[in-house]
């Protein structure tokens, strides 16, 4: 294709733009058609795409030509049409990787920028193939350019013009596969590290409306990929769950901090509260894990595969135990205030953790969890998490086993000893471990209040030796929910 | 710090949040239960979020989840059955129908299980059955199982709980409810002993219903619905009806004769009856009996008793729908929700339009007859030898009816024919009429007022009227012991004078003129003359179709004043015409006739110009009631002829007796005419003074009186005969035989 380069450049920019797209449509038709495979752009087209589309300097010393703002925007029209009227996925897939593929080269600014209005207009005119397309390229790209795409985005329909909100909501029912990934980049981008990270309240409402009529569409990525385990690498997470969890733990604080750094900020009236929004979106989150065990069930991933990573909810909960310290030093104000907010971050943190473990989203015992979560201050309902429950039953399947050699010691005895410290030792119990189900007995002694001084195994003989590690442990005898809420 | 310890924490802190936050709520319950997934609070507690929130699927899927796994949990017991309880209830109310709309979230098994166990914990029968009722109509896999027995129930409920009507409950349930889920499952096998008994439990109930009278508590209601201004018909049909138990809704029958016609056809079918394919109506049914009666007597054993069963149940039914359909219509104030307004009461009576005609031709059978057999058998008749008379005289009698006040005529004349045939049938072999008076009895149709005023009205139409008296003597007794059946409206004296016109009418019949007029007087008396003009019109509708019968006619006599009147004074009439005109002389008899015939003139000119000329044979008359009631122009003419030389100089002493005047003021008459008449007797006083015993004066007298008469013309005719009917009653009766 690398010949029709000397007939594009005496003419015009846009009909030589034109006639490229012309000519690019049919090339990659006949690419298809000749079933090799993979199908590939050789870099001759890509080049003149640069060339003559982009309009990335060929070299160092040829100034590139420009187009004025009319002809891109009528280029963007044809290259609308160009995807909406072809009717092979695969060829308008190939198509938009051709033109809109980073390449790693100087041309990647102007493709962004292009990419940024061609996707704003499609959601503008309802344009589902573009959509579609543009799903898939923030599947594939590295997180930051998507994370740029959903600025712009963010920037057209948020911010620049106001009203222009209900355009953006409508992508959730043209495109749900680009809705998911737009949510996913949003997340990303908004860490609610700052002022500027933290997300536009029309977004916010839009994104908890889209998800609260249907929890489903933040798994739509996630359902529609086939898993081929090769993840391209720093591309976006398959769901925004991640990023969700996130918003939820840290908007307790986030909101907190911005409010009191802006006490005279007309953000007031009219606008919404955002607690509120909040909580119903981390409900949401909740049922969304719910709605796993069945799906990585069916995918037959249950255990194999989890959505949520470990290493980003270490993240979390450092950059959480650091908004704490941070809270902890201006709470000097209401002592009541300043608790709830904190309390509210540790519950949801708790929440998420315990639901994503509880249906497969998290794979990890709860001795990891105890780790991430080791320098956070104590809260009722996470310790309740990190301990994991009370085995049900255990009272009945071995009792007079368990509380014979000890029944004699008061059991009450045991509890002023114990040390509150003990909250962050990581090993209060082990009920968590992955395979507690078949040792019961053990999960029995924590409601043992045995005395301090003795070995809360001693009744368990016939435990496997893989616990035996137990008793050495600094383990406060007798009492393994220290920490348990005062209820 | 126990489990236990753990969830009471977890649940406590959502029912704080709940009413602050509840999506923090629920996430702490989401939470709590993936920690605890065996407790049952921490679900209830999520389910009672949702139900409060009236959120339909989600509750659903919560109490769905309870149900597997706490099966044994009171509350949720307590929960299915706040539930089911809803599903029985018609309430409209939004917490109802969001209950109603959660338990259609549950698959279908979970709704079938939840309505057996809650049905194994109901203690009430009328409730258990509702229950259960539920499941079946839901579950048709389940009528099967249990459908038979629900019946059972209800009818061992009905005969414990002692209720004094079919129309009860239990009843209702079974009729209306159970029954037709039982007859049409054709996997439940049915003795055909067990449908006659179920059809004949349905049929009794329907036929209650139908004929329900309109009850105290409604009529109650009815007034205090529509205040003063409307009248008590409408009241009659606001009136709501609730049977014991039910609700106002479910109390409620649509098209009763409809859906037992279809019970019918469904048990015909199943017990294998005579061609009764096709039978849509009562109508079809009956000719069905007619013809499957022919052969009767050429069967025996199990054909013979089956047919016999199919001829009495479809009879009994067809007699007592169309008895129906004819009191209603004759006697709607007994009905509940008929419409009273259209019209009172109706009497079946002899039909006395001919009256007018020529007394030779109108000596009709009945008199003669009479006359005959009271010759041959004296006074004392045995009623046999009168149902034989009767039985023939049944035959070829026509209805007369006046179709502008009746609209329905066709439909009632053709439910009195269509029950009299029923009875006909059921009653023409011993074994059908064994059968249907077990029926009779076990649904103590004895006492149903309707079936008797129908019963009478039959005998009436045979001929048998001395029975037929009898029968309006018990009624009159019935009817005063039972103030309920009387409406507010002084339905009750409307009542009341239709028997005594009915048994008027068959004291006639019988040739007993003095008993009829006795009757008809007692009528009369509490009657208030209507204006004339009113009459007038209805009159004039069966006048044609009269002449051309002879007077073994019967006529539905709408029991209304201006009706009864004109009733009356042509009875009285028939009563006298053959002793006015028979060979011996009886100018009491004459005059009371002439004094009758000026209603409705000049239909009886004929009959009075037969009465001048016995005058005129006679060569004098005396009827000194004369110028008290003979307002007619055309007599008075008549008569001032007969005095003169060219009418015959006849006799003519009709003044009247100046000391009867004196005595007897009525209180019934005018202030004024009482005067009038007092000043004219003084004035006759003073000429008789003067000119006793002179001819010349009497014949003053006469033309005085004449003239004075003359001017009395433009008096309401209906008045003075009412006047009439009233003063003279003594002399009338005693001039009676």
């Amino acid at each position: 294709m690398g010949d029709i380069r000397q007939s594009l450049l005496p003419r015009d920019v846009l009909s030589a733009a034109k006639e490229l797209l012309y000519h690019l449509d049919i090339y990659i038709c006949n690419l298809v058609q000749s079933g090799r495979q993979p199908p590939q752009v050789d870099s001759k087209t890509l080049d003149l795409i640069e060339e003559f589309i982009l309009h990335a300097p060929k070299d160092r010393n040829a100034s590139a030509r420009r187009m004025s703002a009319l002809q891109e925007l009528q280029l963007l029209e044809i290259m609308c049409s160009c995807f909406q009227e072809q009717s092979r996925d695969t060829v308008r897939q190939l198509m938009f990787s051709a033109l809109f593929g980073l390449q790693g080269n100087a041309a990647d600014e102007s493709r962004m920028a292009l990419l940024g209005k061609l996707v704003s207009m499609a959601v503008a005119m309802g344009r589902v193939p573009i959509l579609e397309c543009a799903a898939t390229w923030l599947q594939r790209t590295h997180r930051v350019y998507c994370v740029r795409l959903a600025q712009v985005l963010v920037d057209d329909y948020c911010s620049m013009v106001p009203g222009s909100v209900p355009t953006l909501q409508n992508i959730h029912s043209a495109s749900p596969r680009f809705c998911c990934q737009f949510i996913t980049a949003v997340t990303t981008l908004y860490d609610l590290t700052t002022e500027e990270l933290t997300p536009p309240i029309e977004l916010l409402q839009m994104i908890v409306s889209w998800i609260q009529e249907d929890p489903r569409l933040v798994l739509i990525t996630f359902l529609n990929t086939p898993l081929t385990g090769s993840q391209p690498i720093n591309s976006l997470d398959v769901t925004p769950l991640g990023g969700l969890v996130r918003w939820c733990v840290k908007a307790p604080l986030a909101y907190k901090t911005d409010k009191k750094q802006t006490p005279t900020h007309e953000r007031s009236e009219n606008v919404p509260e955002v607690g509120p929004l909040f909580s119903t979106l981390h409900l949401s989150v909740l049922q969304v894990l719910m709605l796993l065990p069945n799906i990585l069930n069916e995918k037959g991933l249950f255990g194999r595969m989890g959505l949520l990573q470990l290493d980003s909810l270490a993240a979390l909960t450092s950059e959480l135990s650091r908004l704490l310290d941070q809270a902890d030093k201006h709470a000097h104000a209401s002592a009541a205030d300043a608790h709830a907010a904190p309390q509210l971050a540790l519950d949801r943190l708790a929440q998420a953790l315990q639901v994503a473990k509880a249906n497969g989203a998290l794979l990890c015992s709860r001795e990891d969890m105890r780790a991430i979560c080791s320098r956070l201050p104590h809260n009722n309902l996470l310790q309740l998490v990190l301990s994991g429950p009370v085995m049900y039953y255990n009272n009945i399947h071995t009792p007079p086993l368990a509380f014979s050699p000890h029944a004699a010691h008061s059991p009450i005895a045991s509890h002023p000893a114990l040390p509150t410290h003990a909250a962050h030792s990581p090993i209060a119990s082990h009920p968590a471990l992955p395979t507690h189900a078949a040792h019961s007995p053990i999960a029995s002694h924590p409601a043992l209040p045995t005395h301090p001084a003795h070995s809360p195994h001693t009744p368990l003989a016939a435990l496997p030796a893989s616990h035996a590690p137990y008793p050495a442990q600094p383990f406060i005898t007798g009492m393994p929910f220290p920490f348990r809420p005062n209820h | 710090m126990s489990a236990q310890k753990d969830c009471e924490f977890l649940v406590k802190k959502a029912r704080e949040l709940v009413s602050v936050d509840s999506c923090a709520a629920k996430a702490w319950l989401i939470t709590a239960r993936t920690l605890y997934p065996t407790d049952f609070n921490i679900q209830y507690e999520m389910y009672t979020i949702e139900r409060n929130a009236e959120r339909t699927a989600p509750a659903g899927r919560l109490l769905y989840d309870m149900f597997i796994n706490f099966p044994d949990q009171p509350i949720v017991w307590r929960e299915i059955g706040v539930i089911t309880a809803a599903l029985r209830s018609d309430s409209q109310d939004k917490h109802a129908q969001f209950l109603r709309g959660l338990f259609e979230t549950l698959p279908g098994r979970v709704q079938c299980e939840m309505l057996l166990k809650a049905t194994e914990q109901c203690f009430n029968t009328l409730e258990k059955a509702e229950m259960l009722l539920l499941l079946l109509k839901r579950f048709p896999e389940s009528v099967v199982q249990h459908g038979l027995s629900l019946g059972e129930t209800l009818l061992d409920a009905e005969a414990s709980e002692n209720v004094d009507t079919p129309v009860n409950c239990f009843r209702k349930l079974f009729v209306c409810d159970v029954l037709p889920l039982i007859i049409n499952n054709m996997d439940i096998r049915l003795p055909a002993s067990l449908m006659q008994k179920y059809i004949l439990k349905a049929a009794e109930f329907y036929i209650g219903y139908v004929t329900r009278g309109p009850s105290a508590d409604g009529q109650l209601q009815g007034s205090q619905d529509s205040g003063k201004l409307k009248s008590p018909s409408m009241s009659r049909g606001s009136q709501r009806y609730v049977i014991d138990g039910l609700s106002e809704k479910s109390s409620l029958v649509a098209d009763p004769w409809e859906r037992l016609l279809e019970l019918l056809a469904v048990v015909g079918v199943r017990c294998e009856w005579q061609g009764d394919k096709g039978q849509r109506s009562f109508v079809d049914m009956l000719q069905r009996m007619k013809e499957l009666c022919r052969y009767l007597p050429g069967l025996d054993g199990e054909t013979r008793s089956r047919y016999c069963s199919q001829v009495v149940i479809c009879g009994a039914l067809t007699l007592f729908r169309s008895a129906f359909l004819y009191v209603s219509a004759v006697q709607p104030a007994l009905f509940q929700g008929a419409s009273g307004a259209s019209s009172g009461p109706w009497i079946l009576v002899e039909d006395l339009s001919s009256v007018y005609s020529d007394v030779d031709l109108d000596k009709g059978p009945v008199k003669h007859a009479q006359k005959k057999r009271k010759q041959a058998d004296g006074r004392e008749k045995t009623m046999s030898s009168d149902d034989e008379e009767g039985l023939g005289k049944g035959r070829g009698r026509h209805i007369l009816v006046s179709k502008t006040e009746m609209p329905n005529w066709s439909e009632t004349l053709e439910g009195f024919r269509a029950a009299r045939e029923s009875w006909d049938l059921l009653h023409s072999h011993d074994a059908l009429e064994a059968e249907f008076k077990k029926i009779c009895a076990s649904w103590k149709t004895d006492s149903w007022l309707w079936f008797r005023i129908f019963l009478t009205d039959m005998i009436v139409f045979q001929g048998q009227y001395r029975k037929a008296l009898s029968s309006l003597h018990q009624m009159s007794a019935v009817q005063q012991h039972q103030p309920g059946q009387q409406s507010p409206s002084g339905q009750g004296s409307l009542e009341h004078h239709r028997v005594l016109i009915q048994q008027a009418s068959c004291h006639y019949a019988l040739g007993e003129y003095r008993m009829a007029c006795e009757k008809l007087l007692d009528v009369v008396s509490g009657l208030i003359p209507p204006n004339q003009d009113q009459t007038k019109a209805p009159e004039d509708h069966n006048r044609v179709r009269s002449k051309s019968r002879k007077g073994n006619d019967l006529r539905l006599l709408p029991c209304t004043n201006k009706a009864v009147l004109p009733f009356c004074f042509q009875l009285m009439l028939a009563c006298f015409k053959l002793r006015a005109f028979a060979d011996n002389r009886d100018d009491l008899s004459l005059g009371h006739v002439v004094v009758l015939l000026q209603y409705d003139w000049p239909q009886g000119e004929m009959l009075f110009l037969k009465s001048v000329d016995k005058i005129y044979h006679q060569g004098s008359f005396q009827y000194e009631n004369f110028f008290n009631y003979v307002t007619n122009i055309d007599m008075l003419e008549e008569f001032a002829y007969l005095r003169t030389p060219e009418g015959g100089r006849i006799q003519l002493e009709l003044l009247p007796n100046q000391g009867m005047l004196i005595k007897n003021p009525s209180p019934a008459l005018g202030v004024e005419l009482n005067t009038l008449l007092l000043q004219g007797v003084q004035r006759m006083d003073r000429h008789h003074t003067v000119t006793r015993g002179i001819t010349k004066g009497v014949k003053e007298d006469f033309r005085l009186a004449m003239e004075r008469q003359v001017s009395r013309c433009g008096e309401n005719l209906l008045s003075v005969l009412h006047r009439f009917c009233i003063n003279e009653k003594i002399i009338i009766i005693q001039s009676l035989p």
